[in-house]
């Protein structure tokens, strides 16, 4: 429809705000509480415009204006809020007059009698929307002349976030966000007109999603505490880069100043991420900076490891690798590796002649399936299964799926971009929530947002698919009773799942961790993807797992994998992977030939190498990922100050070098002509937001990784957000989360002499693992949960529960 | 030119003789300075409960054009607090190397904790030495870090080269 902006004159689609008008015109107005996904609510009262529209007669032809034979523009009487102003046929909206800047100045005024005046000290000062609006659209003065508001400069939200209530300009956009994002009800406005403050009903903000309030507040109320005045923001050396924490790929920011990582915050992918990020991506970067990161090689010499240059290093293991037959040796990369490190780690391997390459964690069922659905094929779903703890896997795709309860479609980009007012949107919108259904062995964070709802017995995906699997065959079959206690659901609510998956148009499956891990689940579970038509969504392990198979950095052998090369090879180059705290293993890396560990700390398996390389961290290399949808994603290096350690495609130089040859993957850039070769993508010129081309992977993975038995276990070791073997390194995450839970029922706890808050020590597997005890009745009887390590596969384990170590008891904090 | 060009000439350097002269003896006598001379920087503290003025903002380092300022803040613990509110200043560094003196920072400081002061005398041998710290910088802390050094290898006070008139601005500062 036509809509006329300070004389510029506009087609925009029915139902476009008018602050998009606006915008979309070329022009400008101030705001403080619009946010892109979030509702529209006019309550800043700063994108003041005026706005007039035609009128129609009764006869339904236009109110002529006499004078210029035009239809006559009638204004409303007072200046409009256009974020919440829908355009109309013939609107005309004016930006410009004296009366508008007018009340924009006093708008300022207005919102800053109560806004103290300590920006010098505050984080947010530089990067402050305030700050700038009232330098642009303010005219200095302030005519109050009395005592501002006094109010708590200090308040811990949570661990992660404070809230100083003096600059809290109640913009509701906190609010809102709580409500409308993750859907959680956790924060509120307290009190009435200028003594209004938020809080929330119980201590601390209970999400995974917090962080992200710090990234939207208009002002400085609402501040990253891990970053409290680390630096000001025109000082910070800002990084547009991929999220390496998860399988989704969210865009990031990666503020550094002086070779430090001090913040992260959301950038916007509107495919992706939108602006959200989960609190595991946003604050789990302080490890990065960890004091004891590896700076330079060390070689062992007289049995112990000593400092020495690359040169050394790398001659001393071409030295070594002469002696040994070129199949001998094992190379293994953490699924973290980007694309180009892939490159590097196949290079080598075709170098040396050995079939035995691999990256680990693997699931043991391919993430390549037939039907990949997108991200926003998940947003848009109407009807989701999941199966997993989706929030804890991959936070990111927990949001989208709130996304799709709402039913509302992602905004059309406009000249401007994602449109600032979206007027679909709603505050306390009603959700369908009978369009997911969440399935899990224990009670996960999705399935208070679920409609329906399933707990299965530990390890019993392959039985739940299956059940699903018959009904979709015959949706008369009936579910024996073994099969529907197997499968945690009963033949009825089976069948009504089945049903709405098959009646659905855009039906999406989430596999997480645990359906991936054994082989028969994943076929089950891809088996009922084709019964229903619907497409699938498998959550990948680490962040590039999906890119790394695509490539095909793989076994040419099953029994040439990770877990068979720790056996079998005589010589070792481990990347990023630390197998060696499961003891028995470590016995047996000690009798390898060579051992050589990259990474970025002293790990258990660096202790027992023969070199140690100094590796890059995920937010110090340029590359690029794929994420679970397959979509090619940059990741640049942010400057961190990490000595001489450089990712794989340094070491391939490096090692390249010693061993005069000039390897393919020697740097980013001879990596990127490999992979152009491969995909036929110019990763050097990929754009922020990725491309999505739909790569064919080179058939079907022949090698399979190795499977967890399917036998029995009492501690299911589960798929998480939080990277568990850096929590310890991640101060202010390790405080909020409580470190690496380990969750016990409150019987199991009784019987074993637990209690909440404990520290302890036990044997999961082979490797001890560091916990602090959750009572909680979310797990059942007989089964706990512990985070995985890359190392360690997901699924069940035995674990020597009678042999937990108690190391300290604390009190248990609220949560 | 005329012989009496000449005279006048030299009657003039004549003059000059008989007038008081305007090199100063230095570093045996004092020089005068101006008040609103812009020597080495000082870090101020409030006079009445001696909290330093720095809250750590940055706003100097942002000011400067030579880059020669580094501050990195933290938060001050209330019980102790080293300056007024929540931010302090952990470190404070200006490379006297790179300094050009021109007293941005000092119109920055939104809250008149860094004045460019009197001191001029800031020769030293090691380029670590010109990069003066919070403690070389604080009220209180009288010369250079090389004068400084010599005091106390002689065992005497700090023997400043210099006398100048007082300077509102610099509030506390006594030479």
């Amino acid at each position: 429809m036509k809509v006329r902006v300070n004389d510029v004159e506009l087609d925009l689609a029915p139902g476009t705000s008018a602050i998009d008008a606006v915008f979309a015109a070329g022009g400008d107005v101030p705001y403080f509480c619009s946010q892109e996904y979030m509702s529209p609510i006019g309550a800043c009262r700063m994108c003041l415009a005026q706005v007039g529209a035609p009128r129609k007669e009764r006869d339904g032809s236009w109110v002529m204006d006499e004078a210029t034979g035009q239809p006559k523009i009638f204004w409303f009487p007072n200046l409009m809020a256009t974020c919440t102003t829908q355009v109309m046929e013939g609107m005309v909206i004016d930006t410009l007059s004296e009366r508008v800047k007018t009340a924009q100045n006093g708008m300022v005024e207005f919102t800053l009698i109560n806004h103290p005046l300590d920006c010098p000290v505050c984080d947010k000062g530089g990067a402050c929307e305030l700050q700038d609006r009232s330098y642009e659209f303010g005219d200095g003065l302030s005519r109050f002349q009395f005592d501002k508001r006094h109010n708590e400069k200090h308040h811990p939200l949570s661990d992660l976030i404070t809230l100083d209530r003096e600059r809290c300009i109640q913009c509701k956009r906190c609010v809102r966000y709580f409500e409308e994002v993750p859907g959680d009800e956790v924060l509120d406005f307290i009190e009435r007109t200028a003594h209004t403050y938020i809080g929330t009903a119980d201590p601390g903000l209970p999400s995974n999603f917090t962080g992200n309030i710090a990234d939207i507040c208009p002002v400085g109320a609402l501040l990253d505490a891990s970053s409290r005045f680390r630096g000001r923001n025109w000082e910070y050396d800002h990084t547009r880069t991929t999220s390496m924490d998860d399988a989704t790929g969210a865009a990031i920011i990666v503020d550094a100043r002086t070779g430090r990582i001090e913040r992260i915050k959301a950038a916007l992918n509107p495919d992706v991420n939108k602006t959200w990020i989960d609190d595991g991506t946003r604050f789990g970067h302080e490890y990065a900076d960890s004091p004891d990161r590896l700076t330079t090689p060390l070689i062992r010499r007289q049995g112990k490891l000593e400092p020495a240059t690359w040169d050394e290093a790398t001659a001393f293991i071409a030295e070594r690798l002469k002696g040994l037959s070129g199949k001998d040796v094992g190379i293994a990369i953490r699924s973290d590796s980007t694309l180009e490190e892939g490159v590097a780690a196949m290079a080598l391997a075709e170098e040396l002649g050995t079939g035995q390459l691999d990256h680990a964690p693997r699931p043991a069922a391919t993430l390549i399936g037939n039907q990949v659905a997108t991200i926003t094929d998940l947003a848009t779903a109407d009807a989701i299964l999941v199966v997993g703890d989706l929030t804890e896997e991959a936070g990111v795709l927990d949001l989208r799926v709130k996304d799709a309860l709402k039913g509302v479609t992602p905004p059309t980009l406009m000249p401007h971009g994602v449109p600032i007012a979206d007027l679909r949107l709603k505050e306390h919108m009603p959700r369908q929530r009978e369009i997911l259904t969440v399935a899990a062995p224990y009670r996960v964070d999705l399935m208070r947002h679920a409609g329906a709802t399933v707990r299965y017995p530990a390890g019993g995906e392959a039985a739940f698919f299956r059940a699903l699997g018959k009904l979709a065959a015959d949706a008369n079959a009936l579910l024996g009773e073994a099969d529907e206690a197997a499968a945690g659901m009963s033949t009825g609510q089976a069948r009504a799942l089945v049903a709405r998956l098959a009646a659905a148009k855009r039906g999406v499956i989430v596999l997480g961790g645990l359906a991936l891990n054994r082989r028969e689940s994943a076929e089950a579970a891809r088996a009922l993807v084709k019964a229903v038509g619907a497409k699938e969504l498998a959550v990948g392990p680490m962040a590039n797992s999906y890119g790394l198979e695509l490539l095909g950095v793989l076994p040419s052998h099953e029994r040439y994998g990770y877990a068979g090369m720790l056996d079998g090879a005589k010589a070792l180059v481990l990347s990023h992977l630390d197998p060696a705290q499961d003891g028995e293993v470590a016995e047996r890396l000690r009798g390898k030939d060579l051992l050589v560990v990259h990474d970025i700390f002293m790990t258990e398996t660096a202790h027992l190498a023969d070199v140690v390389l100094p590796a890059a961290s995920v937010y110090e290399r340029d590359g690029t990922v794929v994420n679970l949808e397959g979509r090619f994603l940059p990741v640049r290096a942010a400057p961190v100050d990490a000595g001489s350690s450089t990712d794989l495609t340094g070491v391939a130089r490096a090692l390249g070098e010693a061993m005069g040859k000039r390897l393919e993957g020697r740097s980013v850039r001879s990596a990127r002509r490999v992979l152009k070769k491969r995909f036929d993508i110019d990763f050097a010129e990929l754009p922020d937001h990725g491309l999505l081309p739909r790569a064919k992977s080179r058939g079907p993975v022949k090698a399979l990784a190795g499977e967890v038995a399917a036998g029995t276990g009492n501690v299911l070791v589960v798929p998480s957000m939080a990277r568990a073997e850096y929590l310890s390194r991640n101060r202010h995450l390790a405080a909020a989360v409580g470190g690496n839970r380990l969750r016990v029922n409150p019987e199991d706890a009784v019987k074993h002499n637990l209690t909440g808050g404990a520290e302890v020590r036990l044997k999961v597997g082979g490797t001890w693992r560091q916990a602090v005890v959750h009572v909680t009745d979310g797990v059942p009887r007989g089964l706990m949960t512990i985070p995985s390590l890359p190392e360690q596969p997901v699924g069940l384990a035995q674990a020597d529960l009678a042999g937990i170590v108690v190391e300290q008891v604390r009190l248990e904090v609220a949560s | 030119m005329s012989v009496i060009d000449i005279a006048k000439g030299m009657g003039l350097t004549l003059g000059y003789m008989f007038k008081r002269p305007v090199t100063v003896q230095y570093p045996r006598d004092k020089v005068q300075i101006q008040p609103r001379f812009r020597g080495r920087h000082h870090l101020l503290r409030h006079p009445d409960t001696g909290l330093e003025k720095c809250i750590g903002c940055s706003l100097c380092a942002a000011a400067c054009p030579a880059y020669a300022i580094y501050v990195e803040a933290a938060e001050n613990d209330p019980a102790n607090p080293v300056s007024p509110g929540e931010r302090y200043a952990k470190i404070y560094e200006i490379n006297m190397l790179r300094c050009i003196f021109c007293g941005f920072c000092e119109e920055a400081c939104p809250t008149g904790a860094v004045v460019l002061g009197h001191e001029f005398e800031i020769a030293d041998f090691r380029y670590q030495d010109f990069v003066y710290r919070k403690e070389d910088m604080l009220v209180g802390t009288k010369g250079s870090k090389w004068q400084r050094r010599e005091a106390e290898a002689k065992g005497k006070d700090v023997k400043l080269g210099f006398e100048a008139g007082p300077r509102p601005e610099l509030e506390g500062v006594d030479y």
